[in-house]
């Protein structure tokens, strides 16, 4: 099974669990525009999520129909045991390597 | 959040793709999530770019999830039929390549003509289209009491002014005066100068910008001139035309105040210049110019355009008019005018209209076009429908196996109207070739100059091409593809379908004879047209044009012109005209009866050479006499029409009468009658006309020459010009050149005509050999049978074509009686007109005939030279 987490599934990701119950196609997309200030089209979330489903990292349910959606219903996501063990293990590996890194080097100036 | 907010919609077609391409378990989420999206982009960038925003995203949404998968959609299937329905249809195209190359052949012809068409109604239509304002400007027309009977597009000046004055809802009104035309002279050369007196909310209307100068100040002070990029460049070169004062022709001294951009589109106001309204009062004091300026009588030489405020309606302005016809006109007089509203984008292609701003095509034309293209494909659609039901014959094993099969009739008839789209499609290949050769032709007319036609094919015009091709495979194919499906699964196994089905079928022969009439109708009114115009164009005007050239005195004096010449050995005469005769031009004078009625007597202002020159022929009394300018003056020469119109009794009784002209109740000595000669278009009867001697209207000079040495004689004449006028360059035409010039049009009118004879020609031989070749194949086996049994080749032939002779006999028939009277209309409309004669028919005929019996014979005698015992295999 192909569990390896791409650099943008990792961001969408991390906010499904970071909005839990609460992360849908549009609110990852706003999130993602916010917090990290770049630009996204809300298909490629959409994208991103649908294939984060097919990893087993997440699941979806039907959820109610609030705000301006003109009675259409929203998708939430909800990370799974596997999609959180998945985003440890993408921490534990970039913390390994970043104490790798020489102090020396970091301190600029 | 608000909940009751009155939100925009987002773009119901946007939804409706979502909706055709989007799994339905994806569907509702995306969907909301979209909504969401698009009324947080109203609240940040407004409705339009929300919009498009909503557009983009919801074709960003198209990827591998979201698509309906194959197997749980119903359309994805649809497509890999529609794929294979495409290959069938292309393999057959291929297998039947000789049918299928007949068939684009004809079909490419008439549709490359109707691709002109097409290119020619765009054209038109991308009139004025780039102006900003060109679906809500106006402007005013009148109707008055004319002898055509047709409406003018110029109006009154106080017009604008008084409805200005009443009605509130003027946005922009511009008024343009025309009479503005002069000489401007530069290094000793004279360059001409068009343009028309406006106003500086000429900026405002119309989206012409300006590329130097202020467009707010450009036209409003006295005697400032805005020049076209073209003109700009062409009298100042490289130096800078701002601030630069020109003076053009009578009317003073202009300082140029602004330079336009090229347009970016065509218009139909046609000006070379523009000029502040401010100047026009001191012209028209100085008499340099009629009065315009709140003459309510004059309304032949101000155009006014405007554009209404929203919310004000063109009917309530309407009442205004009204108004102001009663107020400014006598109810019964002949100066009444009605007053009218016209749109511009109606303007061209739009009805007939007298003093245009511009060439526009009128509608008529475009019509006329139309049915054109429309006669030609119709055409060419019952050879498709003829040459397929034809092949229909090999193809009914095809369509019982697949009907055994399981095929329903709808799937068969599909595949039919593809293939026929496969063969439209192809044909447009063809036909766009085709275009690369008849575009050129159609630009060097003489009347693609005067309407500055562009038929450079654009995207949107090969999208158009396209949709017409589609749109045509589709026409062509629904007829033989119903039929073909409905064969009975059985019958088409045992290939007994042509005997039954096909041979009763009396829909096809009235087809095939429909589209004989029309060919011979196109036929027959092309050779008439042709021979009319032969006619016309080589027919005697009764005065000699030989030798003859014509040199326009550009104001310059013509007697000290005619001095200098005749220092030269080669002149033979000189005289002088106001006006070239065979042109179609005329200048009247109202000249009275014993009665006291008045008619409208033509004259030509003339000198004493005048007769001996053109060769006319002096019938009774004399000749004006050689330096006797006072008596002349009283003197004129009438032919033999006008006087008959004074009630004289002969030629020689009219010598020494007398007759007054009404205005300025000259009275005239009638000196001399000249015979009878075609001053005017061949196309009119000879009128009243009278010679006289008026040195003022010495416009023109006639100069005959020996003729030795054409060249020489004409560059020395230049060389006597040059000195003689260094100001203008000359004006020298051939008088048989102006002639020929003058005539063109009929010379484009027989280029098309030749084109549609041609056209026609070949869509009715193409046509007969689809129809010989669906006659034949149904006889087939009985051929073979009589083969067998000893027939011989010249006695199967004759079998063969009977029923074709006598289907093109009953053609000639209807063709010639339809063609006879649809030509007679117009050809008597011609003072002089060619016969009708039975040669004209006798070349239809014999060309139709030579056609049919090339095609059914070699079909013929390919049937008869064919084995029988491959046709007889089967049963």
């Amino acid at each position: 099974m192909n569990s390896k987490l791409g650099e943008f599934e990792e961001i969408v990701l991390m906010l499904v669990a970071a909005q839990h119950e609460e992360a849908y196609g549009l609110s990852v997309t706003k999130a993602i525009e916010k917090e990290l200030e770049r630009s996204v089209t809300m298909s490629s979330v959409h994208t991103a999520l649908y294939r984060l489903e097919e990893k087993g990292f997440v699941s979806s349910k039907i959820g109610d129909a609030e705000g301006n959606r003109r009675g259409r219903r929203k998708r939430v996501f909800i990370i799974t045991a596997q999609g959180k063990s998945a985003l440890k293990e993408t921490r534990e590996a970039r913390n390994h390597i970043w104490n790798m890194i020489p102090k020396f080097v970091l301190d600029i100036g | 959040m608000n909940q009751d907010k009155n939100y925009i919609d987002p773009p119901k077609s946007a939804e409706r793709f979502f909706e055709w391409y989007c799994q339905p378990a994806l569907y509702d989420s995306i969907l909301g999530d979209l909504y969401e999206r698009f009324d947080d982009n109203v609240e940040q960038f407004g409705a339009r770019k929300a919009k498009r925003k909503f557009w983009f995203d919801v074709i960003r949404f198209i990827n591998r999830h979201t698509l309906k998968k194959s197997g749980q959609s119903k359309y994805f299937n649809n497509m890999s039929i529609l794929n294979n329905y495409f290959k069938v249809g292309f393999r057959n195209l291929i297998k039947n390549r000789s049918f299928t190359a007949i068939n684009v052949l004809g079909l490419s012809v008439s549709m490359a003509v109707c691709l002109v068409i097409i290119l020619m109604i765009n054209d038109q239509l991308s009139y004025d289209n780039w102006q900003v304002n060109s679906d809500k400007t106006y402007r005013f027309t009148h109707n008055d009491r004319n002898d055509l009977n047709i409406p003018i597009a110029t109006v009154p000046m106080p017009l604008g002014e008084e409805m200005h004055d009443k009605f509130a809802g003027f946005e922009h009104m511009v008024t343009f005066r025309r009479g503005f035309f002069g000489d401007i002279i530069q290094n000793g050369k004279a360059i001409a100068l068009q343009g028309y007196f406006t106003e500086p909310s000429f900026f405002e209307l119309f989206s012409f910008e300006l590329e130097r100068g202020n467009p707010k100040t450009a036209l409003s002070e006295p005697n400032s001139i805005v020049l076209k990029k073209d003109i700009a460049e062409k009298l100042f070169k490289d130096q800078d035309p701002m601030g630069q004062s020109i003076e053009v022709g009578k009317y003073g001294v202009y300082q140029v105040t602004g330079v336009l951009k090229e347009f970016p589109g065509k218009t139909h106001i046609k000006f070379e210049s523009l000029v502040s309204m401010s100047s026009l009062a001191n012209l028209e004091k100085r008499k340099v110019l009629g009065s315009s300026l709140g003459n309510w009588n004059n309304a032949s030489e101000s155009w006014i355009y405007f554009k209404l405020r929203d919310g004000y309606s063109i009917e309530g302005l309407q009442a205004y008019l009204t108004e102001a016809e009663k107020e400014h006109y006598e109810a019964d007089s002949d100066e009444r005018k009605e007053f009218e509203i016209q749109k511009m984008s109606k303007i061209t292609p739009g009805p007939l209209y007298g003093n245009q701003i511009g060439a526009g095509m009128p509608n008529f034309f475009v019509i006329g076009l139309g049915v054109l293209a429309i006669l030609i494909i119709i055409c060419a659609t019952f050879n498709y429908t003829n040459l397929s039901a034809a092949r229909a014959l090999t193809r009914t094993k095809e369509v019982g196996v697949r009907k055994v099969m399981g095929a329903k009739k709808t799937q068969l008839t599909i595949q039919f109207i593809v293939e026929s789209i496969l063969v439209s499609v192809l044909s447009l290949c063809v036909a766009i070739g085709l275009l690369q050769f008849l575009i050129p032709a159609f630009e060097n007319l003489q009347m693609s100059a005067l309407l500055e036609w562009e038929l450079r094919p654009d995207p949107k015009a090969y999208l158009q091409f396209f949709a017409f091709s589609v749109l045509l495979g589709l026409i062509t194919g629904i007829f033989p593809s119903l039929y073909l499906a409905s064969f009975k699964p059985i019958q088409a196994m045992k290939n007994s379908v042509s005997n039954t089905k096909l041979s009763r079928l009396s829909l096809r022969k009235a087809l095939i004879v429909t589209q004989f009439v029309i060919s011979i109708v196109l036929i027959v009114s092309s050779v008439l047209v042709y021979k009319q115009i032969k006619f016309m164009v080589e027919k005697d005007y009764g005065f000699t044009k030989e030798n003859i050239l014509n040199v326009h005195m550009q104001g310059q004096d013509f007697r000290k012109f005619e001095t200098e010449l005749e220092k030269l050995p080669f002149i033979e005469s000189v005289t002088a005209t106001n006006n070239i005769p065979g042109m179609g031009t005329e200048y009247s004078e109202e000249a009275k009866l014993k009665t006291g009625e008045t008619f409208p007597l033509n004259y030509f202002d003339v000198d004493e050479d005048y007769i001996s020159s053109l060769e006319l022929e002096l019938i009774a009394g004399r000749n004006f006499l050689k330096s006797a300018a006072s008596v002349n003056q009283q003197s004129v020469i009438l032919n033999e029409t006008a006087v008959d119109k004074f009630g004289f009794e002969s030629s020689v009784d009219a010598v020494g009468e007398q007759f007054y002209i009404e205005n300025d109740s000259t009275v005239y000595n009638v000196v001399g009658v000249v015979k009878d000669y075609n001053y005017m278009m061949l196309v009119m009867d000879i009128g009243p006309m009278m010679l006289r001697y008026d040195p003022v209207g010495f416009r023109i000079a006639q100069i005959k020459i020996a003729g030795f040495d054409r060249v020489k004689e004409i560059t020395a004449i230049e060389d006597v010009w040059d000195e003689f006028d260094p100001n203008h360059e000359i004006i020298l035409k051939t008088f048989q050149g102006e002639i020929d010039e003058f005539n063109a049009l009929f010379y484009d009118i027989l280029y098309i005509v030749g084109l549609v004879a041609i056209l026609s020609i070949s869509i009715a031989g193409m046509g007969l050999l689809g129809i010989s070749t669906y006659a034949i194949q149904i006889r087939m086996k009985e051929v073979s049978i009589r083969k067998v049994l000893g027939a011989s080749v010249r006695t199967l032939i004759f079998l063969l074509s009977k029923s074709l002779s006598i289907m093109l006999t009953i053609s000639f028939i209807i063709g010639f009686s339809l063609a006879y009277m649809a030509n007679n209309v117009w050809l008597n409309q011609f003072a002089y007109r060619t016969s009708f004669g039975v040669d004209v028919f006798f070349m239809t005929a014999l060309a139709m005939t030579v056609i049919g019996a090339m095609t059914i014979g070699w079909q013929a005698w390919r049937a008869t030279k064919a084995n029988p015992a491959t046709t007889l295999r089967d049963d």
